[in-house]
């Protein structure tokens, strides 16, 4: 290895870090101020690129781009702003939940905006002629642009540092991330301070974009790319950390840059491994301390503080198998479209309802759901493609793997909690979204499973079930999902359920009930692995191929989004959640390109009008009525207690 | 006999010295009282005792048993029950909820995943006794979220009650309370002491409260046990009236 080669690379490597530094170091002052892990970081940060590339249209020549550089996170700061002001200070007494999904509805919203004015094509922003060129460096060719930015982002970190440790202001930023509580008791104007703070981190992603753009090219989506790269820094770093967010920026950076040249397959993995790494030995990042347990008092309570609790209500045997009676006789009038859009709904609704009992039930937010529903889907693809298995041993056998690879990646995430724990979960599913996107010997890569055959299942010398047609096949995932579901609200309901719901509300005091809270944890991530690798399971059968973004995040967000919709602390919630999205994901996308905006105002109608999501609402708004119908009753101890 | 040792315990924290061999025996169906002023280390020894802090050296044996180093759910299986400073309950779940859920850990019952909690007929009669003997059974299905902060405090003592302690720990058990609600709490935990043998260890901030209940006191300064013994030495004892008391304490 020579010299000019090394220059090359380091170099490389260091710019990378500086962009990565750049974003994470204001995602990083974000979260320890307001406490937001904001999710629209990516998108802001795509913006100060599309803005850089507006600019450059109407203003030429070096100083255009001068002032075209320095203008565009100005514009970001103030759509933050808006942002900061208008919807997020609604929601800072809310779970972190609401918080995440409002930026992250946000970021389908601002991706869909910039596609419909910038265009869905790749942008490319052209330097003027002085940045263009390249200069030798140690025998290496070092293009000018690349030492500008090496230079100007520690210059930004400095700048960064003198503002947080010698101003007041500053002073006040770094109390108030220590103890928010004490700075409010001191008489800090918190809302002025978070709107600061906001739009303070919006101006260091803008720039970021606005920096990147003439290297990388802009497209509508880009933000979403780096904002996972940027949750890995700054949980590697320590959240809310700005020390961390550098070492973190350098350590992936280089990594990246490592990465390409050595193990090129994988490099996509080493980051999630590097991640997984650093938060098993060190659960807080680097430089991180555990996050303060926010005092009850802090949370909102409303939610589910009726008068009554829903808890001593039964609902009508009838009201509950009525929808079944109902899905059975779908087919005689229902033609093949809608039995294929409900299977689809009813796969969703096991991978929701599965997932709520983490979130709902037990309080655990998981962002790495895809990863088991991958397992389960590839289970049943190389089973069924490559071991010549029966149809119904490989599904048998998906919710096994599922659940034993849960048990391996539980293990390690249930020593975490809140924020943590989630991005934990999504290090683990990226990590094994990664390896099946590159593993083309065992996987087929990103080419996926294509043709799975599904065999008729044999009924023990009676005949064979054959699951060809999508009528059978439509009573088959019915069948399966309908005892999934079952077990499922059977686990809810039982002492183990509410032993849960008392860790989710409790932790502390659920443990001085002699309880293991981290194991009961842990066997709850466990159970709703395996009925999400089931879900995967019955995937792969009525799809008959299969691709790794089934594994990808994003779809990691999809049992999020129908549990929000449905109603969080409702066991129906999620499959009614499931419902709405894939109806409005089948219909939207065919009568609009503008599907994500669509969903993205949903979401944010949903979290700041409706959190208790729509069953939650009918619940809370038709218990009388319901009563009165007979469809619900009071469950019978009232008796004793009010004699 | 005694049922909980307490044996030359010392905490530090860096450099402050939290409990300086501090040792405690409490006989079975006492009431208790730990006093001293703010920091003067009752949380530090209540959370030694439960397992949330380890000591740096010393001992706690209860009921015959070693429990140091013991993690706190299983120090509470062997019968220590605790109730904190901060009023600590399920919120978002029902006033019946929040005892069930102790009675189904108390009776072993938690791991259970397929039956539904609701068909524990026994189970739920005895979350009933239990709300009855604190007075919230009326209240049994309002969500613990709405209660008046008196009955808050009353629902995490039945909370406690539910996993059959011998030994009942209870970190300011009236904080915050008004004078009546204190008065009727005060007199639920002798009552309970009395009826069923239950060994009370708690702090107190009001004097008034803690010379009416207690059987024996503790008195901790900066760490160290200054006095231990009946209200009546601890009123006489001119080390507590000098270090602690002040000239609070007039016979009355």
């Amino acid at each position: 290895m020579d010299l000019s080669f090394l220059t090359v690379q380091v170099l490389s490597a260091l710019r990378q870090a500086a962009f990565l530094f750049l974003i994470s170091s204001g995602l990083t002052l974000i979260f320890g101020v307001l406490n937001i892990l904001n999710f629209a970081h990516g998108a802001l940060y795509m913006l100060g690129a599309y803005f850089v590339y507006a600019l450059t249209l109407h203003l030429t020549g070096p100083a255009g781009f001068l002032i075209a550089i320095l203008a565009a996170p100005l514009g970001v700061a103030l759509i933050a702003t808006v942002i900061e002001t208008g919807l997020l200070r609604r929601i800072y007494m809310q779970e972190e939940i609401y918080q995440l999904l409002l930026t992250y509805a946000l970021v389908l919203i601002i991706d869909d905006l910039a596609k419909i004015v910038f265009g869905p094509e790749f942008k490319s922003i052209p330097k003027p002629e002085m940045l263009s060129g390249s200069v030798t460096l140690f025998g290496g060719t070092v293009p000018v642009y690349t030492l500008l930015v090496v230079v100007l982002a520690p210059a930004v970190a400095l700048l960064l540092w003198y503002l947080l440790y010698k101003t007041k202001t500053g002073k006040v930023v770094r109390a108030t991330s220590s103890d928010r509580e004490m700075a409010d008791a001191l008489g800090i104007n918190m809302s002025a301070l978070f709107t600061l703070v906001f739009a303070f981190g919006a101006v260091l992603a803008g720039l970021g974009g606005a920096l990147a753009g003439p290297v990388r090219t802009v497209f509508p989506g880009v933000g979403t790319e780096v904002i996972i790269e940027s949750f890995v820094v700054v949980v590697i770093g320590g959240l809310g950390n700005l020390w961390g967010a550098l070492v973190g920026s350098i350590l992936i950076g280089s990594l990246e840059t490592i990465g390409i040249i050595v193990f090129p397959e994988f490099e996509m993995a080493l980051i999630y491994l590097l991640m997984v790494a650093v938060l098993v030995v060190r659960p807080w990042g680097l430089f991180g301390r555990p996050l303060k347990i926010k005092a009850l008092s802090e949370k909102n309570l409303a939610m589910e503080a009726q008068e009554i609790s829903p808890v001593h209500f039964t609902v009508h045997p009838a009201v509950r198998w009525a929808p079944l009676l109902l899905l059975l006789l779908v087919p005689l009038f229902a033609g093949r479209f809608y039995q294929y859009l409900l299977t689809q709904i009813f796969v969703a609704s096991l991978m929701a309802i599965a997932f709520n009992l983490l979130l709902g039930t037990t309080g655990l937010l998981s962002f790495g759901q895809a990863a088991f529903f991958g397992v389960g889907a590839y289970t049943v693809g190389l089973l069924l493609t490559k071991a010549g298995f029966g149809t119904l041993p490989a599904l048998v056998l998906s919710p096994v793997v599922a659940a034993a690879v849960a048990g391996i990646i539980g293990f390690f995430c249930v020593r975490l909690s809140g924020v943590h724990f989630a991005m934990l979960t999504l290090a683990f599913g990226q990590l094994i979204f990664a390896v099946v996107f590159k593993w083309y010997g065992f996987t087929g890569g990103d080419n996926g499973i294509q043709g799975i055959r599904v065999n008729p299942i044999p009924f023990g010398g009676m005949g064979a079930l054959d699951l060809g047609s999508t009528q059978a096949m439509y009573y088959f995932v019915l069948v399966v999902v309908g005892l999934s579901v079952e077990l499922l609200r059977r686990i809810r309901s039982s002492p183990f359920g509410a032993t849960l719901k008392a860790i989710r509300e409790n932790s502390q005091r659920a443990s001085f009930l002699g309880v293991n809270i981290k194991l009961y944890q842990w066997t709850v991530f466990v159970v709703a692995g395996a009925f999400t690798g089931l879900a995967g399971g019955l995937y792969a059968l009525m799809e008959k191929s299969i691709s790794p973004e089934i594994i990808h995040w994003s779809k990691s967000a999809e049992p999020v989004f129908m549990t929000i919709i449905g109603g969080i602390y409702t066991f129906a919630g999620p499959a009614v959640g499931a419902v709405v999205y894939v109806i409005l994901n089948s219909y939207l996308v065919a009568w609009t390109e503008k599907w994500a905006l669509v969903l993205g105002l949903v979401l944010l109608t949903l979290v700041l009008l409706l959190p208790g999501g729509v069953v939650g609402y009918v619940n809370e708004k038709a218990r009388q009525t319901l009563g009165k119908l007979r469809c619900i009753h009071k469950w019978p101890f009232s008796k004793s207690a009010t004699s | 006999m005694a049922i909980l040792e307490v044996r030359n315990i010392v905490k530090s924290f860096g450099g402050l010295r939290a409990l300086q061999d501090v040792t405690l025996s409490v006989e079975k169906g006492e009431i208790r009282a730990v006093i001293g002023p703010n920091g003067a280390g009752k949380s530090t020894l209540f959370n030694v005792m439960t397992g949330l802090l380890a000591p740096d050296s010393g001992n706690v044996v209860f009921d015959g048993e070693q429990i140091i180093g013991m993690p706190p759910h299983r120090i509470i299986r062997k019968g220590i029950g605790r109730s904190f400073q901060i009023t600590n309950i399920f919120p978002r779940m029902s006033v019946f909820e929040n005892v069930q859920v102790a009675l189904f850990s108390h009776h072993g019952k938690s791991r259970n995943p397929l039956h539904l909690a609701r068909k524990f007929t026994e189970i739920g009669e005895e979350t009933i006794a239990i709300l009855e003997q604190v007075g919230l059974a009326g209240k049994y299905d309002m969500s613990a979220s709405i209660l008046s902060h008196g009955d808050q405090k009353r629902l995490e003592i039945a909370i406690s009650l539910a996993s059959r302690p011998k030994l009942l720990m209870l970190d300011e058990p009236t904080a915050g309370m008004s004078r009546f609600e204190s008065r009727e709490t005060v007199s639920l935990l002798q009552r309970i002491s009395r009826e069923q043998g239950l060994t009370l260890i708690f702090t107190e901030h009001d004097m008034d409260i803690v010379f009416a209940i207690s059987e024996k006191i503790m008195v901790l300064q900066q760490g160290a046990v200054i006095a231990d013994g009946t209200p009546a030495e601890i009123k006489a004892n001119p080390e507590v009236r000098k270090a602690y008391l002040g000239e609070e304490i007039t016979e009355s």
